[in-house]
C-alpha cells in the first residue's frame, strides 16, 4: 500500500508516454485515472493507518549509492507530515486526472499530457516521502522538469516556450541555493539522511561556517531554494506566466501541489529551522511581504487565471509566515485547506473557459451566470473559502494562520500580522471582483461566443463537486487533528517544536478580536466588490484614471520584470566585458532574468580570443606554460 | 647523485670555461626559445613551422644527450634515438598534410590557415 | 624481467594490425567494410585479452599493467569500438569508405593502450606519438575539403609543439632526477627539497598532456579540430582519446609526482576552473552543433580535472567516475550528429535539428536524454558524475571550485536545453531527415539506455573505479 501510492503513478506515465499511441487516446487517458485512483486510494489507506492510527514507518527500497563515504538509500518515510502530503496530492491529482479527460479532449496529443501529468504526480510524491535530502532533490528537480514540459505543452505557442523556460531558469536559479544548503548539510551533518540530520541537531549547534552559525546559513540558503519552487518575492516571476499551460496544469501544479513544496520543505526541516531564529525571521518578513505585495497584484489584473495565480502566491506567502512564525501546522493546514479550494478555483477557471471559447480575459466575460449555474456556485464556493468566510476551509485555516502570527509577539510576527490582515481584505476584494466581472453584469462577449456558452460535461462537474465539498469540510473537520486540540498525537513528532516555542500554545488564547478581525476585513472586501462593480461599476475606472500612477504601479506587477531589467540586464552588458577579463562567475548567481544576456555577453568574450590563427593559439599556450611555471615557482614557496 | 653530478659540471664552467652541462642547457633553452618564436612569431610559411618543430626536437635530444653524458647513464642516448625516429615520422606527416592542403587551398602562408574560428 | 605476457592485448592489437594492413593492400573493391570489421573484431579480442589480463610490470618497468590500466583500457577499447561503428555508414556515404580508416584508428587505440600502461617517460612518449600521428592523418582524412584539410594541419601544427614541450619536460626530469622510470622518480622526488628544474620539467610535461585533454589554456585547437574534422572523426576525438590522455594525466601525477601533489594541483586547479569557465560561456553562441560538442566537451575536462586538483582518492574516482559516464554520453550525442543528414548531405548546424521531434521522435528522445544527461540533470548519467566530483570537491575543502562547478553547470545547462527546445519546439524547415542506418541506431540505443538507466545500477561502475584508485594509489 506504501508503496502502491507511490509508483502507480508512475505506471500510469509509462503507459501512457510509452504505449501512448498503441494504446489510443481513450484508453491511455482512463488508464492513467485507473493508476491514479489506486494511488489515491493506496493514499487514504496510509493516511489512516500512519496518521490516525499512529503507525509511522520507513519502506526501504533500494541502497541507491552505496560506496565510500557517502551513502544514499531510497525509501520512502511515511510520517504524519508525508502522509498528509501524500493522501492530498494523489487525491486532487486523481480529480485533476478526471477533469483532464473532459478538459483535453479536444487536444491532439492527450497521451502524452496524461503521462506528463502523471509523472509530476510521481515525482512530487517522491519529493514528499523522501526520507533524506537528496532524494528529496531528485523529487524538486524531476516536478521542475515536469512543470517545464507542462508550461510548454502546447508548444506551438510561443508564449507558452519563453514561459516554460523562464519558469525553468528562475528555478534553477532556486535550485543553486538548494544544493549549496544541501552542501552545506551535508559538511556540517556528515550526513544527508533525515534521522541523522534530525539527531545531529543539538550537536550541530555551535557549528560555524564562515563565521556564521551553520544551522542559519542552512535555514536561509535552503529557504531561498523553496523562494524559486514556492514563488515568494524576489524569485516569483515564472508563476504568473506559468498559467500559459492548460488550465488542469495550472490547478494541480501551480496551485494545490508543486508550489507547495516550498513550505512542506520548510516543515519537513523544522528541527532545523527552529534553531535558525535569524532564518525564521527572514522567513517571516519574505513570506508576509509576499502575501501582501501579490495580493494588491491580484486587484488588477484582467486575465481570470493570473488573478487567481497571484491569490496562489499571496496563500503561499500566508503559508511561509506560519512557518516562519515556527507554527509549522499552521502552514501545513494552511496548505491542505487551500489546496483543495485553489484547485477548485482553477477548475472552476477552466470550466469558465471552456464555456466561453478559451476568452481567459475577465473584461470580455460577464452575464454569463445564469448560463452555466453549477460553475458559478463553485465558484462561489471557492471565493467563501479562499476569502475566509466562516464555517468554509479557509476561515479555520487563515485564522489560525493570522493568530499564530499575533501570538508570536515578535516584530516580524506583528508585521506578519498586519501584512495578512491587509492581504486578507484585499483577497475578499479581488475575488468577488472576480466573480462580478465574470459572471454579472451585460455580457461584453460578441453573441457568437455568448450563444456557445454551456455547462460543462460531467465529467468536469464531478471534480468540481467533489473539490467543493472539500473546501466546505476540510476545514472543521481537520482543525482539531492539525492544529487544535489533538495536534501532538497527530502529527507524532514529525514536525519538530522547540521546547521554548509556545506560540501554537498562545495562539489559542488571543485576544477576541484577533480570529474576528480576518473575518470582518474579509466581509469588508466583499462589500467593497460589490459596491465598486456591481452597483457603481463607473467607479473602478474613474479611480484607476485618478489615481493613474498607482494603478499603473499594479497593473505592471509592482514593475518586477522592469526592475530586474533595469538592475541586472542592462548593467550586466555594460560590465560584460569586464566581467570577463575578471573571470568573476559568482556575479551570475544573483540573477535570475539577466543571466541569459550575461552569459550571451560572456560567450561573445570567449568566442574572442578563439580567432583561428595557429600562431595565436600557440602563444596561448605558451602564455599558459609561463604562467604555470611562475605560479609553481612563486606561488608555492 | 645527479644534483652532484650537476656542480661540478656548473663548477668547471666559472673556473676554466670548459663546455659543461650549463652550456648545453642554454644552448638546448636557446634553441627551444627560437623553435617556439618560429612557431607564433611566423607569418609567412608552413615550411617553417615544420623546421621550428624539429628544432625544439632538436633542443631536446641535446638536453637529454647532455644529461646522459654527464649522469653516466645510457637511458638518455636510447631516449633521444627513440625521438630520432619519431621525429623523421612526424616530419613525414606533417609535411603529407601540408600537401593535401596546398592541393586545396593553393597556398601554404599562416595567415591564411584561420577559416575555422569563433 | 621481460614478462611480455602482460602486454598480450597490445602484442595481439599491433600484431592483428599489421595483417589487417596487409590484408587492405591487396587491390580489390570494398575493402572498407571487411577491413572496419576485422578491426572491431581486433578491438573485442583485445578488451577480451585486458580483462583476463595479469598484475605487474614489464619490459624492465617500461610497462605495467594494473587496475588502473585495465579500467582505462576497457573503456577506450569500447570507445574506440563503437567509434568505428558510427564511421561505418557515414564514410561509405561520404566517399571516406577507405581502408587505411579503420586501420589508422586501430593504432591510434594501440597508442591510447601503450600511453595507460606507460611506466616510463619512454613508453609515454612512444604511446603518446602513435596516438597523436595516427590522429593528425585522420582529422585531414577527408583530404579534399579544405575544412578537413585545415583540422589536419593546425592539429598537426600544434600538437607537435605540445610534444615538444612534453618531451623538453621530460628531458629535464631526466636530467634533475636521474631517472625516466615512474617507480623510481617517485623515490627520487620524495624527499622535502625538490629542485626548481625538476618542478619546471613537470609543468612542461603537465602542459604537453593537457594539451591531449584539451584544458584551458591548452584547448585552442579543439573548436577548430572538431569542426573541420569529418564527423565520425571528431566523435572518436571526443572520446577514448580524452580516455586516454586523462588517465595518463593521472598516472603521471599520481605515480611519479605523487609527492609534488601541493604543486601540481594548483595548476589543475588553475586549468579546471577555467576549462569549466570557458566550455559554459564559449558554447552559448554556436549554431555549429560540432563546435559547440567541442566547448562542451572542454566543460567537461574541467569538471573531471576537479576531481584531480582535490588530490585524493575520492576525487580520483570522481574522475574515472566522470570520464567514464562522459564517454557513453558523448557516443550516444554523435550518434545522433552523425545520423543528421538531410537528401544525403551532411547536416552539422544547430537549426538542422528542428522539428525532430516530430520527424523522428525515437532519435529526438535519445538526444534529449543525452543533453539533459549532460546539462546534469538527475536521475541521468551525466548527474552522477558531477555528484561524484562535487562531493568530493566539498569533501576536501575546495569550495570556490564547487561553487564555479555549480554554476558554470546552470549556465551550461542553458545550450543543452536549447537544443532540445530546437528539437521540440521548431517548425522543422524542409523535411525529415534521410533514414538514419541500423549502426547507428544501435550505438544510439545502447548509450542512451547506459544513460538512461545508470541510476539503478551506479554501484558496478562506482566499485570498478574505486579498485582502479586503488591500484593506482596503493
Amino acid at each position: 500500500m506504501y508503496v502502491g501510492a507511490i509508483f502507480f503513478p508512475l505506471l500510469g506515465a509509462c503507459l501512457a508516454g510509452f504505449f501512448g499511441r498503441w494504446l489510443g487516446d481513450r484508453a491511455s487517458m482512463w488508464v492513467t485515472v485507473a493508476c491514479m485512483a489506486l494511488a489515491a486510494a493506496c493514499g487514504l489507506g496510509a493516511f489512516v493507518e500512519v496518521a490516525l492510527n499512529g503507525l509511522p514507518g520507513v519502506v526501504p527500497i533500494v541502497t541507491f549509492i552505496d560506496v565510500g563515504g557517502f551513502e544514499v538509500s531510497w525509501a520512502l518515510r511515511y510520517d504524519t507530515l508525508s502522509v498528509v502530503m501524500v493522501a492530498m496530492v494523489t487525491f486532487i491529482s486523481t480529480l485533476i486526472h478526471i477533469y483532464s479527460v473532459g478538459y483535453m479532449s479536444h487536444d491532439a496529443t492527450v497521451p502524452r499530457f496524461f503521462a506528463y501529468l502523471s509523472l509530476f504526480t510521481f515525482m512530487m510524491l517522491m519529493l514528499v516521502t523522501a526520507d533524506n535530502l537528496v532524494q528529496l532533490f531528485f523529487g524538486w528537480e524531476g516536478v521542475g522538469l515536469a512543470s517545464y514540459l507542462l508550461i510548454g505543452y502546447w508548444y506551438e505557442k510561443e508564449s507558452a516556450n519563453r514561459a516554460a523556460m523562464k519558469a525553468f531558469i528562475v528555478n534553477r536559479v532556486g535550485d543553486l541555493f538548494f544544493m549549496l544548503g544541501l552542501a552545506l548539510t551535508f559538511w556540517t551533518f556528515q550526513s544527508v539522511e533525515f534521522a541523522a540530520i534530525f539527531a545531529g541537531v543539538e550537536a550541530a549547534r555551535g557549528v560555524t561556517f564562515l563565521g556564521m552559525p551553520a544551522l542559519e546559513v542552512i535555514g536561509v540558503l535552503l529557504f531561498l531554494g523553496a523562494c524559486g519552487k514556492s514563488a515568494q518575492l524576489g524569485l516569483h516571476t515564472w508563476l504568473p506566466d506559468a498559467m500559459e499551460g492548460p488550465t488542469p496544469v495550472s490547478a494541480l501544479i501551480h496551485a494545490a501541489t508543486m508550489v507547495t513544496a516550498g513550505v512542506f520543505l520548510m516543515a519537513r526541516m523544522s528541527p532545523v529551522m527552529e534553531y535558525a531564529p535569524l532564518a525564521l525571521a527572514i522567513v517571516t518578513v519574505v513570506g508576509a511581504t509576499t502575501a501582501f505585495v501579490a495580493a494588491t497584484i491580484g486587484c488588477v489584473q484582467n486575465d481570470i487565471k493570473r488573478v487567481i495565480a497571484y491569490s496562489t502566491m499571496s496563500q503561499l506567502g500566508y503559508m511561509f509566515f506560519a512557518a516562519g512564525v515556527g507554527v509549522y501546522q499552521a502552514a501545513i493546514f494552511h496548505l491542505f485547506t487551500h489546496a483543495f479550494f485553489k484547485a477548485l478555483l482553477f477548475l472552476g477557471a477552466g470550466s469558465v473557459i471552456h464555456a466561453m471559447s478559451d476568452e481567459q480575459d475577465i473584461r470580455r466575460m460577464g452575464g454569463i451566470w445564469r448560463k452555466i449555474p453549477i460553475t458559478y456556485a463553485m465558484m462561489w464556493i471557492g471565493s467563501l473559502a479562499l476569502a475566509g468566510v466562516p464555517f468554509f476551509a479557509g476561515y479555520y485555516s487563515k485564522d489560525m494562520v493570522l493568530e499564530v502570527a499575533y501570538a508570536a509577539h515578535s516584530g516580524v510576527g506583528s508585521y506578519a500580522f498586519l501584512m495578512g490582515l491587509l492581504a486578507a481584505f484585499l483577497t475578499a476584494f479581488y475575488s468577488w471582483r472576480l466573480i462580478i466581472l465574470t459572471f454579472h453584469g451585460a455580457p461584453r462577449a460578441d453573441h457568437h461566443v455568448m450563444e456557445h456558452v454551456h455547462e460543462s460535461p460531467p465529467v468536469m462537474l464531478i471534480p468540481l463537486l467533489v473539490l467543493a465539498a472539500g473546501a466546505v469540510v476540510t476545514g472543521f473537520l481537520f482543525y482539531p487533528l492539525f492544529v487544535g486540540a489533538q495536534q501532538e498525537p497527530f502529527w507524532n513528532g514529525a514536525i519538530y517544536t522547540a521546547a521554548h516555542n509556545h506560540v501554537l500554545h498562545d495562539a489559542h488564547e488571543v485576544p477576541a478580536w484577533v480570529p474576528l478581525a480576518p473575518t470582518v476585513v474579509g466581509l469588508a472586501g466583499i462589500a467593497l466588490a460589490y459596491a465598486l462593480y456591481m452597483f457603481a461599476p463607473g467607479i473602478p475606472g474613474q479611480l484607476a484614471a485618478r489615481f493613474d500612477g498607482l494603478y499603473r504601479f499594479l497593473l505592471n506587477k509592482w514593475y518586477f520584470d522592469e526592475l530586474y531589467d533595469a538592475i541586472f540586464v542592462r548593467p550586466a552588458q555594460y560590465l560584460a566585458r569586464a566581467f570577463w577579463k575578471t573571470g568573476d562567475a559568482r556575479l551570475i548567481d544573483g540573477v535570475p532574468n539577466g543571466a541569459a544576456d550575461l552569459a550571451v555577453q560572456a560567450a561573445r568574450g570567449a568566442v574572442r580570443i578563439q580567432t583561428g590563427r595557429v600562431a595565436n593559439y600557440a602563444f596561448a599556450m605558451i602564455i599558459g606554460l609561463v604562467l604555470f611555471v611562475s605560479l609553481l615557482l612563486y606561488g608555492a614557496r | 647523485m645527479p644534483a652532484m653530478g650537476m656542480t661540478t659540471a656548473m663548477g668547471d664552467t666559472t673556473e676554466m670555461m670548459a663546455v659543461g652541462l650549463g652550456h648545453y642547457l642554454t644552448v638546448s633553452a636557446i634553441l627551444l626559445t627560437l623553435g617556439v618564436l618560429g612557431i607564433f612569431l611566423n607569418r609567412k610559411n608552413v615550411i617553417v613551422i615544420l623546421m621550428s618543430v624539429e628544432l625544439i626536437l632538436l633542443s631536446v635530444t641535446l638536453n637529454l644527450v647532455a644529461f646522459s653524458a654527464t649522469l653516466g647513464d645510457l637511458t638518455g642516448q636510447v631516449f633521444a634515438m627513440l625521438i630520432l625516429t619519431v621525429a623523421a615520422a612526424e616530419a613525414a606527416i606533417g609535411l603529407a598534410i601540408v600537401v593535401i592542403y596546398f592541393r586545396n587551398r593553393g597556398t601554404i602562408e599562416v595567415e591564411e590557415i584561420s577559416t575555422l574560428k569563433g | 624481467m621481460l614478462n611480455w605476457t602482460l602486454a598480450l592485448p597490445e602484442i595481439v592489437l599491433g600484431v592483428s594490425g599489421l595483417f589487417i594492413l596487409l590484408g587492405g593492400v591487396i587491390p580489390k573493391k570494398e575493402s572498407f567494410f571487411p577491413v572496419s570489421m576485422a578491426v572491431i573484431g581486433a578491438l573485442i579480442l583485445a578488451a577480451v585479452l585486458v580483462l583476463g589480463q595479469g598484475e605487474g610490470t614489464a619490459f624492465l618497468g617500461q610497462y605495467v599493467a594494473d587496475n588502473f590500466s585495465r579500467f582505462a583500457k576497457v573503456l577506450i577499447l569500447l570507445g574506440a569500438a563503437l567509434g568505428l561503428l558510427l564511421a561505418l555508414d557515414f564514410n561509405e556515404k561520404a566517399g571516406l569508405g577507405r581502408f587505411e580508416y579503420p586501420v589508422l584508428m586501430l593504432f591510434a587505440t594501440l597508442g591510447m593502450m601503450v600511453m595507460v600502461s606507460a611506466n616510463d617517460l619512454m613508453s609515454l612518449y612512444i604511446g603518446l606519438e602513435l596516438l597523436s600521428l595516427s590522429l593528425y592523418v585522420i582529422a585531414a582524412f577527408d583530404r579534399d575539403n579544405p575544412r578537413s584539410a585545415e583540422a589536419g594541419l593546425k592539429y598537426f601544427v600544434l600538437g607537435a609543439l605540445a610534444s615538444g614541450l612534453l618531451l623538453y619536460g621530460a628531458s629535464l626530469v631526466y636530467g634533475f632526477a636521474g631517472t625516466t622510470n615512474f617507480d623510481r622518480l617517485a623515490d627520487a622526488l620524495s624527499g622535502d627539497d625538490v629542485g626548481t628544474g625538476v618542478v619546471v620539467g613537470l609543468v612542461f610535461v603537465l602542459a604537453g598532456l593537457a594539451f591531449k585533454v584539451s584544458a584551458v589554456p591548452f584547448h585552442m585547437w579543439t573548436p577548430d579540430v572538431y569542426e573541420g574534422a569529418p564527423t565520425p572523426v571528431t566523435a572518436f576525438f571526443a572520446t577514448a582519446p580524452k580516455v586516454a590522455a586523462i588517465a595518463l594525466l593521472m598516472h603521471v601525477l599520481i605515480g611519479p609526482f605523487g609527492d609534488l601533489s601541493a604543486q601540481w594541483m594548483q595548476v589543475i586547479w588553475v586549468c579546471s576552473a577555467g576549462s569549466m569557465i570557458l566550455g559554459a560561456f564559449a558554447a552559448i553562441g554556436q549554431r555549429n552543433i560540432k563546435r559547440l560538442m567541442a566547448y562542451s566537451s572542454i566543460g567537461h575536462v574541467g569538471y573531471a580535472l576537479m576531481g584531480l586538483a582535490v588530490a585524493n582518492d575520492t576525487g580520483y574516482r570522481g574522475v574515472l567516475v566522470y570520464m567514464a559516464i562522459y564517454v557513453v554520453m558523448n557516443l550516444g550525442t554523435f550518434a545522433v550528429l552523425i545520423a543528421m543528414r538531410r537528401r544525403g548531405r551532411a547536416l552539422e548546424q544547430v537549426e538542422d535539428l528542428a522539428g525532430l521531434g516530430k520527424t523522428d521522435p525515437a532519435m529526438a528522445l535519445w538526444m534529449a536524454v543525452f543533453m539533459f544527461s549532460m546539462a546534469g540533470i538527475p536521475p541521468l548519467a551525466g548527474f552522477f558524475g558531477k555528484l561524484y566530483v562535487f562531493l568530493a570537491a566539498v569533501q576536501g575543502g575546495f569550495w570556490t571550485l564547487a561553487v564555479i562547478g555549480i554554476v558554470t553547470s546552470v549556465i551550461a545547462s542553458y545550450y543543452y536545453l536549447r537544443i532540445v527546445k530546437v528539437m521540440y519546439f521548431d517548425a522543422a524547415p524542409d523535411g525529415a531527415l534521410d533514414a538514419r542506418p541500423a549502426s547507428l541506431t544501435v550505438v544510439m540505443a545502447s548509450t542512451g539506455l547506459l544513460t538512461l538507466l545508470f541510476f539503478l545500477f551506479p554501484a558496478a561502475l562506482i566499485g570498478a573505479a574505486q579498485v582502479a584508485v586503488a591500484s593506482l594509489a596503493g
